[in-house]
Formats: structure tokens, C-alpha cells, sequence
């Protein structure tokens, strides 16, 4: 328990700073303290009037719609149904813009194209639709609607530029730390065993929390699927090992 | 509650309704990820919000309105895109500080540079993209993304 608080104050620093200045500010300035919790409580009020749904509406996105499926069709097909695709996938999904990256490291490898990854990235950081939502309540319909439509026809053209830079070639080969970077974050696990029913061969419970078994493959889909579905974000994959210096996640 | 809250928290239930009688379990773990989500980055978002909050109460809002609309549009425009690359605030916090900024007086370019540059180009996290995919892939994505949202905001600014 002792421990959990040390990391948790480990992760947080940025908060405890912000508290700190505030009580310095509270001491020296009162009046500048008390229009900053002033305004904070805006924030905070519009906060949480809009973010469980947006956290809800989310997830529901992201466990609802069939990704299997958008992710077969992407592999084989390039065209425009590939590119309607992409948008499609970076739309719904839910979590941070790195998040997408083995997403898209594993479509590259089963023959997705580089505009086509491009895209997926892009959407993912900016064409979310709960997001959209809340944009249209804070800057007005007209603003977000022009907004969304530029950046869709920018991200068509300029995925389609990156295409003519990027090669196939620029990309990096296989790397082996996909195979052994399978970690669990035991402090964020909470033994929902979520991970040990959708992949049986890889996650196994050790008392109260998951452990990775020893395996020489990995099948890349279903443990992409896996981390998507750990209620708790507590699976790493080495390339989202990031996650603990990153604080935000940005929809 | 203004229309739009309203509606989304309307279609939300709604839309909850509907999957928790198609598949239960599966909604259940969707609303357990919600949570988490959510709880996971509950101290960052305060933090982030106390920081604007005082950030405010030092600079209000009409004294960063005068000293943007004091400068070059044009130069005022790339700065916010700078800021936006750098800086990591959650979408939900950007828009009703935007919003709060705008209202006082904010041109449409530099907002809309801000906000875009805010989720699609990243400072930070781009080491991990440049493993994942390489230098060249990184670097072309990031500056395209840069350069466009410049023409975005360009172009709003014009249109709207």
C-alpha cells in the first residue's frame, strides 16, 4: 500500500507541483489564489458534465464495433475502401495517438499502405466523434463542422504526399521485442481476468493479479485485441511502455 | 445543461440501453473501461486544470486577447501552432479554454492552429513513433501535419 502511494506521487508530480504553487500563491497573493479556484471550478463543472459520456461513449465505440473486420479489409485493399476504412478505424477507436502505432505496424506488415496508416494516425488524434461533440458545445456548431471538414480533406492530401515520400522501405523490419515486450503492470492490474479468458495461451492468473506466460509467438491481432479490452490499460506491449511517462491521454 | 450535453448524455443512455440488452457482459466491460479510463487520468486532468485556472487568474483572458490581437496574425497564428505541438492538454480541456479565449477576443487563426496542432503533432510523443516506424516516416508525418494545420487555420480564418 505504502509502495502504491510512492508511485502514485511518482506519477503525479506535475499535480503536486501545481499544488505547491498554489499555496504559495494563496499565501503571497490571496486574491490571484482565489480567482484561480475561481476559474478552475469552471473547468472542473464543465468537466464533469461532459466527460463520463465521453469516456462512456468511447468504450462503447471501441468494444462494439466489429474491428476484425476493418482490420482484414484494410490488410488486402488499398483503394478508396481502404482509405474510407481508415478513417473509419481511427474515428471509433479509443485511447491516445500512440496507441494506434502497432495497430498500424501490424496493418503495414499485412500489406497496408503508407497513406493509409497515415491517416489512421491522423484520425485517430483528431476526427473522434465524441470529441467533435464537445467542440461544437464550446465553439459552435458552424466552427466545428469547418474545422472537421478541412482537416478530413487535409488529412486526404497529405496522407497522400507522405505516400509519395515514405517508401515501403523506410519503415523499420520486424522487430523482436514484440515478441518478449509482453508486460504487466501489477500495480494497475485488478485480477478482472479479462486477459486470461480472451487469450488463454499468453495470460494466466498468479493469485489476485495476471501474469505473461513464457510463449515463443505471439499472435500479434489477438494480443493487440487483448490490451484493447484490459479494462485497467494494465498490459504493455514494450511500445506502449511510454504510457507510464505520458500523463495525458489525448482523445 | 446546454443542448448539446443534454443530447449526448440522451444518445449515450440510450445507446446503453440498447447494447446492455444485446450483450451484456460486453457492456459491462466497456462501462468498467470507461471507469478506468477515466480514473486513470483523473489527477492529471485536475492538475492541468488548477494549472490553467491559475494561469488565468495571473493573465485573464482579456489581457491575452489584447496581446495576441497586438501582434502579426500571421506570426501570432505559428506561435499558437508552436504551442500546440509542445504542450499536452487533453481535447476536453482545450475546447472550453479555447472557448473561454475566443470569447474574450481571440482571432479564429491562432485558436484553430492551437487546436489542431494540439492532437496531431506531438513533441512528445514522437521518439516512440520514430521507433515504430522510423525517422523518415515520423518526421514527414509530423511537419505535413504541422503545415496543414496551418491551412486549416488559415483557411478558417478567411472562411468564418
Amino acid at each position: 500500500m505504502n509502495n502504491r502511494m510512492v508511485l502514485w506521487m511518482k506519477h503525479n508530480i506535475f499535480l503536486e507541483c501545481i499544488l505547491g504553487i498554489y499555496a504559495v500563491i494563496f499565501f503571497s497573493y490571496p486574491k490571484i489564489g482565489i480567482q484561480a479556484i475561481y476559474n478552475s471550478g469552471y473547468y472542473i463543472k464543465e468537466m464533469l458534465m461532459i466527460m463520463p459520456v465521453i469516456f462512456i461513449l468511447t468504450a462503447l465505440l471501441d468494444s462494439f464495433v466489429p474491428k476484425e473486420m476493418i482490420l482484414r479489409t484494410l490488410g488486402k485493399e488499398a483503394k478508396l475502401k481502404g482509405v474510407f476504412f481508415s478513417f473509419l478505424l481511427g474515428s471509433i477507436s479509443a485511447g491516445p495517438i500512440y496507441a494506434a502505432f502497432p495497430i498500424c505496424t501490424m496493418l503495414h506488415k499485412k500489406g497496408a499502405t503508407i497513406r493509409n496508416l497515415i491517416i489512421i494516425i491522423s484520425s485517430w488524434a483528431v476526427v473522434k466523434i465524441p470529441m467533435l461533440i464537445n467542440e461544437a458545445k464550446f465553439l459552435g456548431l458552424k466552427f466545428m463542422l469547418v474545422r472537421w471538414g478541412l482537416t478530413i480533406l487535409s488529412i486526404l492530401l497529405f496522407s497522400f504526399l507522405a505516400g509519395l515520400i515514405v517508401k515501403d522501405d523506410d519503415l523499420p523490419r520486424e522487430k523482436e521485442e514484440q515478441k518478449i515486450g509482453v508486460t504487466i503492470n501489477r500495480t494497475a492490474c485488478m485480477g478482472c481476468t479479462v486477459c486470461t479468458k480472451k487469450y488463454p495461451e499468453l495470460f494466466e492468473m498468479d493469485g489476485k493479479k495476471a501474469r505473461v506466460k513464457e510463449v515463443k509467438e505471439v499472435e500479434m491481432e489477438r494480443l493487440l485485441e487483448t490490451i484493447s479490452s484490459c479494462p485497467v490499460k494494465a498490459i504493455d506491449n514494450a511500445v506502449s511502455s511510454i504510457q507510464n511517462t505520458t500523463v495525458y491521454i489525448d482523445q | 445543461m446546454d443542448i448539446f450535453t443534454l443530447a449526448v448524455w440522451i444518445l449515450t443512455g440510450g445507446l446503453l440501453l440498447f447494447f446492455f440488452q444485446k450483450d451484456k457482459r460486453r457492456t459491462k466491460d466497456a462501462l468498467k473501461k470507461a471507469f478506468f479510463m477515466g480514473k486513470g487520468m483523473a489527477a492529471s486532468i485536475f492538475a492541468v486544470i488548477f494549472a490553467i485556472g491559475l494561469l488565468l487568474a495571473i493573465l485573464p483572458p482579456a489581457t491575452i486577447a489584447s496581446f495576441i490581437g497586438k501582434q502579426n496574425e500571421t506570426l501570432a497564428m505559428i506561435a499558437a501552432a508552436g504551442f500546440g505541438t509542445i504542450t499536452l492538454i487533453p481535447a476536453f480541456i482545450a475546447f472550453p479554454l479555447i472557448g473561454t479565449l475566443r470569447s474574450a477576443g481571440v482571432g479564429i487563426m491562432p485558436s484553430v492552429a492551437f487546436l489542431t496542432t494540439l492532437t496531431m503533432v506531438g513533441v512528445v510523443t514522437f521518439p516512440l513513433e520514430k521507433r515504430e516506424f522510423g525517422r523518415k516516416f515520423a518526421i514527414t508525418r509530423n511537419l505535413l501535419s504541422f503545415v496543414f494545420a496551418l491551412v486549416i487555420a488559415f483557411v478558417m480564418g478567411v472562411v468564418l
